[in-house]
């Protein structure tokens, strides 16, 4: 359960972080534009609509049908590359807090081993104020990658997408409400929006996106390798 | 063919459309978006608007064909619930219409019952309903406790037009016809002209030549919508079509129309029209972005005018003290026919009921699906749609206000005139007669109906009648048939239904202002 307060030295000055041990159940993770190519090496990248707002987020995909995180084993990360907002938890951006900085109290990554937040006399520790200056960062780059996702969205290049796994003895499951480019949505785009897309930087992306959908297999395959639930084989349906 | 003197081959180039309300608006917005664009073959729709008959702008309330109909259009449902002032609208609660009883209410929801391709689970519900211990809606449908809780019948993350639960809107009839007006002429390329028709030009056939302005201008065309609302200059003006009244059957002749601003910018937007019945009618009360919208539709042959606006006040409360009613006349009825030659009346110029259950927009556009989706591609073709057209619409009308007549007829109300008469046999159509018969001993189903799409179909019978409680013998159906065991399927699932929509669905207001800040995706 997730508990986010504003950083203040009475209430956490003896706390301690180990970054990125909260990875077990992390399902996904918020990407920037300046990773897209990066996160492309490990994961599937798909859009997924905020349950606040409604609008479209561009995430790394890190499970299927199990609410658990495939690049986890072992206690640890298994990926080249670690999407920042994944590194960056459990700390928000909170401007009533120490640093400009909340943190998730319920978070797996407070740990008696990790980092202290605060040195002696409450003074906040480099690893707070390091990871402030990142915090704004990632903020910055999410940003560029909404807008970029708000583009494709006026442009109608994003569909629904749903992914079909056949278990054995033919069982079914469904996950939906993931959203990609659509390859025949980007062929068909006028001349004028070619341009304007390519001229934001964001024709490329779009086929990064489109083409990150065969991470999905690597992902049954880690599925496969730790779970008792064998999936056979997966159907991708894009609505065009 | 090639060369018919008569000129029937004659392509249907120019839609002419005479008023600028809702039905003048949808009218154009539909003919232009299906048939209008930059092809040769294209239609030209020109809407005449005058500069001095206000519009009427009572129909607030649309039904879930709404949703087809703005798409069809072009306008995304984010633009238009922001234009609008729209709020959704998931049915209507009577309230008071079986006994006046304080517990007397039941919902007309807009989704169908579960099942319903399936199987028809009236009967098995008049079985089950000892142990059931609820409501047929809230049997059969979950969207009755969506509508107690104020909960909307979808979520932020729906894609436009898509929602859990089906739905139709509450709206500003002024800022809709705005919005219809500016998309219209902006995207769609529709000529509007400010202007006084004052005179109609007849071609020697008989068909309407072209319209004469004020300014002097003539407007030739090949088809004529006539949108001209109760005035109804053409259909009636020129054609001189029979108007056909019902007020035997359907008493209220009259309207009081009064806006009511919410306590605070926090107060819950009510997701279904509230029907509250009274000594001589019924008080609607729908909820919108910005303000209710609330009315007195009654008899003056049972109340006065006075005491009328007296009962709507009482109704309103303390608010009222600082707000004015409008009166809306109600002539009810409809055109004996509807097309004639080339011209179609749509709208108030075809015919007017009472509001009750939200009939108004929906004709509008059940003509417009006709007009535009099959808009005659000569003259020749004109006269066999128009023959089909004036079919189905008067069978539409007659079903409607048989079906509007049901609320009332159903009443064991016998505290006023106005309910002892609504009951009298002989303000009851032959036809709902035999129907109730049938329906005593047989649920409505989809055999009873012979037009495809119905308007009102079997379901809406069904909530009525249940809602009402209809006496009826259809226990023995029940256990003769072999659907019970579906039956139970069924009804066991709308229970897990309800408790995930409940736990899911977000507060109306709350979706409403989501929706009116970042707006729903396409897909």
């Amino acid at each position: 359960m997730s508990r986010v307060v504003p950083i203040n030295a009475a209430r956490h000055g003896s706390l301690r972080v180990l970054p990125q041990a909260d990875g077990a159940n992390r399902r996904f993770a918020l990407l920037g534009k300046s990773e897209l190519a990066l996160a492309a090496a490990d994961f599937p990248l798909c859009l997924a609509k905020d349950a606040e707002t409604g609008r479209f987020n561009l995430i790394a995909l890190f499970s299927l049908i199990e609410a658990r995180n495939l690049f986890w084993q072992g206690a640890a990360w298994h990926a080249t590359y670690l999407p920042r907002s994944a590194a960056t938890a459990p700390f928000l951006l909170d401007p009533a807090g120490v640093c400009g900085l909340a943190i998730d109290e319920g978070s797996a990554a407070i740990a008696t081993a990790g980092t202290p937040l605060f040195l002696e006399r409450d003074q906040p520790s480099d690893y707070l104020i390091d990871t402030q200056r990142l915090l704004n960062e990632v903020v910055d780059d999410v940003a560029q990658a909404q807008a970029m996702v708000d583009c494709f969205v006026t442009h109608r290049l994003v569909r629904p997408l749903t992914l079909i796994f056949r278990e054995e003895e033919g069982r079914e499951q469904e996950l939906a409400g993931l959203y990609t480019i659509g390859d025949e949505a980007l062929r068909s785009l006028g001349d004028e929006a070619v341009l304007d897309l390519h001229h934001s930087d964001w024709l490329g992306p779009a086929a990064i996106i489109s083409a990150s959908l065969a991470q999905i297999e690597r992902l049954r395959q880690l599925h496969n390798a730790t779970s008792e639930r064998q999936l056979v084989s997966y159907a991708l349906k894009v609505e065009e | 063919m090639a060369n018919d003197p008569s000129g029937n081959d004659r392509a249907i180039q120019t839609v002419v459309i005479v008023g600028g309300g809702n039905a003048g608006w949808i009218t154009a917005a539909r003919i232009a978006a299906r048939n209008g664009g930059d092809m040769p073959s294209a239609v030209q729709v020109i809407l005449i608007e005058s500069s001095t008959v206000p519009t009427i702008g009572v129909g607030e309330g649309t039904w879930p064909t709404m949703r087809n109909t703005l798409a069809k259009i072009g306008i995304s449902e984010t633009a238009f619930i922001r234009a609008s002032d729209a709020a959704f609208k998931q049915g209507a609660k009577f309230v008071g219409w079986t006994d006046g009883s304080p517990q007397d209410a039941y919902y007309h929801p807009l989704n169908p019952p579960v099942g319903a391709t399936e199987l028809n689970l009236s009967p098995h519900w008049e079985m089950l309903k000892g142990n059931l211990g609820r409501s047929f809606a809230d049997s059969v449908d979950f969207q009755g406790a969506l509508c107690d809780a104020g909960l909307a019948p979808k979520a932020i993350t729906a894609p436009e037009y898509a929602g859990v639960a089906n739905y139709a809107y509450h709206l500003d009839a002024g800022k809709f016809t705005d919005l219809l007006r500016d998309f219209s002429v902006q995207e769609l390329d529709v000529r509007h002209i400010v202007d006084d028709v004052v005179d109609v030009r007849m071609a020697e056939n008989g068909d309407i030549d072209r319209l004469r302005l004020a300014s002097g201008a003539e407007i030739q065309g090949d088809l004529f919508v006539d949108c001209s609302g109760f005035a109804a200059l053409l259909i009636g003006g020129v054609y001189q079509i029979p108007f056909r009244k019902c007020g035997h059957i359907l008493f209220a002749d009259r309207a009081l129309a009064m806006q009511v601003p919410y306590e605070d910018e926090a107060a819950s937007i009510t997701c279904h029209t509230v029907a509250t019945a009274q000594d001589a009618g019924w008080i609607w009360d729908i909820g919108l972005w910005a303000r209710r919208g609330t009315g007195y539709v009654y008899s003056s042959a049972h109340v006065s005018d006075d005491e009328a606006e007296a009962t709507l006040r009482r109704y309103v409360g303390p608010a009222a003290e600082a707000l004015s009613a409008r009166r809306i006349p109600i002539n009810s009825g409809h055109r004996e026919s509807f097309w004639h030659r080339n011209c179609v009346a749509v709208g108030l110029s075809a015919g007017f009921l009472e509001p009750l259950e939200a009939s108004a927009l929906m004709l509008i556009e059940t003509a417009v699906d006709v007009i535009a989706d099959r808009l005659p591609r000569t003259r020749a073709a004109m006269d066999m749609i128009g023959r089909q057209f004036n079919a189905a619409f008067t069978h539409h009308w007659d079903r409607i206000i048989e079906f509007l007549k049901l609320h009332y007829v159903l009443t064991k109300r016998t505290d006023s005139a106005f309910w002892r008469d609504n009951v009298a046999a002989e303000s009851i159509p032959d036809s709902l007669r035999e129907r109730l018969l049938l329906w005593r001993e047989h649920p409505p189903a989809p055999q009873d109906f012979s037009h495809a799409p119905e308007v009102f179909s079997w379901p809406s019978y069904q909530y009525i009648l249940h809602g009402m409680g209809f006496e009826t013998r259809y226990a023995g159906l029940a256990r003769v048939n072999r659907e019970a065991a579906a039956a139970q399927r069924w009804l066991k699932k709308v229970e897990a239904i309800r408790e995930e929509a409940l736990r899911k669905l977000p507060v109306h207001r709350e979706l409403v202002g989501k929706i009116r800040e970042y707006g729903l995706q396409v897909v």
